[in-house]
């Protein structure tokens, strides 16, 4: 697991209080929202704020918020991409 | 040279009705004493004996319900948005880490003071504190929807 993508499943799971959860739990092509981890509205709206808190990446819209958030890979690419110097 | 930002409209107390839909005694907002659209609002709620709540809550030891503070933070959020509601509701959709300190009684006046903490899709999220003569009563984070 590369280590973007960790602290990413770090972030996830201390943002969303998932008690017990694992990084190596969550599956990196699951889908955040709706199957896979079954986050709501709420949680997408932690996520945000807790993306700009860790990594200083902002997701402006809903559009990059559905690009960003299909999968843990997804939200992973989206962070590289936004942080390159 | 940049031009000034527009000032931002005063609301007296009578203007409220107009920006919430909730009426009496549901009403919990009674001044609006700073407002910096997006960034910050400070209210005031004068807790009263005659509000039919505190009748039965206690009786003979009237306190404000815990969660009627909360209610006074997410109306007080109402005030945060530069383009006001203009009576539409704003829907509570979760609290977070809601802390009572103390109780707060008939003759406090209460200090609601609410800032943004971001938003996403629709939601906000808002930390809030609700204080009287400088001592801390409750502070909360919520998560509020325009309908």
């Amino acid at each position: 697991m590369s280590d973007l993508k960790l602290r990413v499943k770090e972030m996830i799971i201390e943002r969303l209080k998932l008690e017990g959860m694992t990084p190596d739990q969550i599956e990196d092509q699951a889908p955040l929202f709706g199957e896979g981890l079954g986050l709501d509205s709420i949680d997408a709206l932690e996520l945000v704020l807790g993306i700009e808190q860790v990594f200083g990446v902002k997701i402006e819209d809903e559009a990059a918020g559905m690009k960003a958030f299909k999968s843990v890979q997804a939200l992973t690419d989206f962070i590289a991409e936004h942080t390159k110097a | 040279m940049t031009p000034a930002p527009a000032p931002v409209p005063v609301i007296v107390p009578t203007d409220i009705p107009a920006h919430l839909p909730h009426r009496y005694p549901f009403l919990l907002v009674d001044r609006i004493l700073e407002r910096e659209p997006g960034v910050r609002v400070v209210a005031e709620k004068l807790v009263t004996n005659g509000e039919p709540h505190l009748q039965g809550h206690f009786e003979g030891r009237p306190l404000v319900p815990g969660v009627l503070l909360l209610e006074m933070l997410a109306q007080a959020g109402g005030f945060l948005e530069a383009e006001s509601l203009h009576g539409a509701a704003i829907f509570l959709a979760g609290v977070q880490d809601a802390r009572f300190r103390t109780p707060a009684f008939p003759g406090d006046r209460l200090r609601l003071e609410v800032t943004p903490e971001g938003a996403f899709a629709g939601l906000m999220k808002l930390k809030g504190t609700v204080s009287c003569e400088g001592r801390e009563l409750c502070t909360a984070h919520l998560l509020v929807k325009r309908l």
